[in-house]
């Protein structure tokens, strides 16, 4: 991975409405995201993604703090970052009378470039299997998806800000979407990629932002993120649960949700399995497993502020 | 400015300016008709001169004399009624320069491209602006060509420019419909804004001819319609500082517009 940064936020903030009806949709982010990479942006609905996404592009107007793109303030520079990013908004709306060629056409001219840009245009409309001569209307939420990221994508930008990309894509699709990701990585280019499918995320991206009430609550390697110190481990006994098992294994800090079922006993393990282990040998153990948390389990974890849940 | 946007508004938008023109057209082609017969205008011009002066300012003239000739009658009864179909078309026009894409949602695409909010705003802008000059141009061409076919003995001239000086009132009505609808962001509000003004416009011009005094003519000036000036053309009394005013306020509109629009959030 590349360290130059091509995301940078400074105390981005963004409130709505005013006075006593002020609601805070974005807090203080500060957030970098580099060169070469694809950064996903994880969040429930009304976390702040779009939020973010919408002020990067200079949509909506931060109520404190700088974001800038390429090195370049997003307010200032707006038409020349524009002319290096391609974008997918996560409810797209196009033109509904003209087909899929016609609006190609339109942003390509927009663009400046609408030749060249037109040849990639159907190239990838191709490899998504898209027909681009029907009219928007008659299009599939599916299919106008896949239109989205043609025009997104179409002028090779060295940035893509994509919001929920994937929403209504077939799994075929979202595995060549992945594919092109990929190669887009490949070439040195950058994606920002918001979601609140944690497995794509999980599939794709280099790093995550995990964000919550507007609040960035963590940046990570999606390696890192993997190896969150907490395991599922499921103990099959040879006989029944030796008795009081249950109460020592609830008494120990390190372990959470015990749930027993005759001769199996499943919890959730932080840290060390020392503990683990000297507990258990009250009896004959039969099989144990550990499985590693998803990311949704590890993303669960940084939303609660709960023991049980962490 | 490339004129991207500007080309492809007139692309998406000559079917409404074809419909529009022709529409009033055939309406400027009936009133040629009628006043193809001089009996028949006389006879009107002697039915508007039992009338009081309030339901005379209603059909478009202040002095009945106006009606007595034929460019007169068409001038008078067509640029009245004319003006208040153009008022309709440019609330709608208004409405499309920014406020109909940002609520589909259509203006998020278009702003993450390489183009400028001000450029955007006034290629749009222009692009209307064009189309209500398509209608108007298509309008008096149909008009004029009535009164060939129909053989009407009148001034072309008068009645072409009459028509045309209703453009500078129809750019007023789309620049305050747009203005509105940006600032109040809400689409309804802003047609309903847009409406009143117009029909307080239509009454305030109504009464204001009607009356005599300080402030009668106070809410005739502040009454778009009174500067269409139709009867002052035909009679020669035109006076081109009421035209450029309202056009001043076009260009005064434009410019809070373009400010407006170069602050605020989209599609919030």
């Amino acid at each position: 991975m590349a360290s130059a940064a091509v995301i940078e936020t400074r105390g981005l903030s963004k409130a709505y409405g005013s006075g006593s009806r002020q609601t805070a949709a974005l807090r203080k982010l500060n957030l970098s995201v580099h060169q070469g990479e694809i950064f996903g942006y994880l969040g429930p609905n009304g976390a702040g993604k779009t939020t973010t996404i919408r002020m990067l592009l200079d949509l909506i107007r931060p109520s404190d703090g700088s974001a800038s793109i390429f090195g370049m303030d997003v307010r200032e520079q707006s038409v020349e970052i524009h002319r290096r990013i391609g974008y997918l908004p996560g409810e797209l709306s196009l033109w509904e009378g003209r087909t899929g060629q016609q609006v190609i056409h339109y942003v390509a001219s927009v663009r400046g470039d609408s030749k060249g840009i037109s040849k990639h245009a159907d190239e990838l409309a191709q490899r998504l299997q898209l027909d681009t001569s029907k009219r928007v209307r008659d299009l599939s939420s599916g299919n106008k998806r896949k239109l989205g990221l043609v025009l997104a994508m179409m002028h090779s930008p060295d940035l893509l800000i994509l919001d929920e990309p994937t929403n209504g894509l077939d799994p075929l699709v979202q595995q060549t979407f992945h594919e092109m990701m990929d190669e887009f990585r490949a070439k040195g280019r950058t994606v920002f990629l918001s979601s609140h499918i944690l497995s794509e995320v999980q599939t794709i991206c280099d790093r995550a932002g995990i964000l919550r009430d507007g609040e960035l609550k963590a940046v990570e390697s999606i390696e890192k993120l993997m190896n969150v110190e907490f395991h599922w481990v499921d103990v099959q006994f040879r006989d029944t649960v030796p008795e009081g098992l249950a109460q020592n294994l609830r008494a120990s800090d390190a372990i959470s949700q015990v749930d027993v079922n005759g001769s199996r006993v499943k919890m959730r393990l932080m840290g060390d399995f020392d503990p683990l282990l000297r507990i258990l040998g009250v009896g004959y153990v039969k099989d144990l497993r550990v499985e590693e948390p998803s990311l949704e389990e590890i993303f669960l974890a940084y939303y609660s502020d709960s023991k049980e849940a962490r | 400015m490339s004129g991207i946007v500007f080309v492809n508004t007139l692309r998406t938008s000559w079917k409404q300016a074809l419909y529009w023109g022709l529409g009033l057209g055939l309406l400027g082609l009936y009133i040629a008709f009628i006043g193809s017969s001089s009996d028949l205008i006389q006879g009107y011009a002697d039915l508007f001169a039992s009338m009081p002066p309030a339901l005379l300012q209603a059909f478009g003239a202040s002095n009945v004399d106006v009606f007595r000739s034929a460019e007169g009658w068409i001038v008078a009864i067509f640029v009245s009624e004319a003006a208040i179909f153009l008022a309709v078309f440019a609330v709608m026009a208004g409405l499309n320069i920014t406020a109909n894409d940002e609520q589909s949602g259509i203006l998020d695409v278009i702003m993450s491209l390489p183009i400028s909010r001000a450029t955007y705003l006034l290629e749009r802008w222009a692009g209307y602006a064009a189309i209500g000059l398509g209608i108007l141009l298509l309008c008096a061409a149909l008009t004029l060509l009535g009164m060939v076919i129909f053989g009407v003995e009148a001034q072309m001239d008068l009645i072409f420019i009459s028509i045309l000086n209703l453009y500078p009132g129809t750019l007023l009505v789309m620049t305050v419909t747009g203005l509105l609808a940006l600032a109040l962001r809400r689409r309804a509000i802003a047609i309903g804004l847009s409406a009143a003004f117009v029909a307080a416009s239509y009454v305030f011009n109504l009464i204001g001819g009607a009356a005599s005094g300080f402030v009668a003519d106070l809410m005739q000036s502040l009454s778009f319609f009174s500067y269409t000036q139709g009867e002052q053309i035909v009679m020669g009394e035109y006076d081109p500082a009421n035209t450029l005013l309202l056009l001043v306020v076009v260009l005064a509109g434009c410019a809070l517009s373009a400010r407006m629009f170069l602050r605020r959030d989209i599609g919030v």
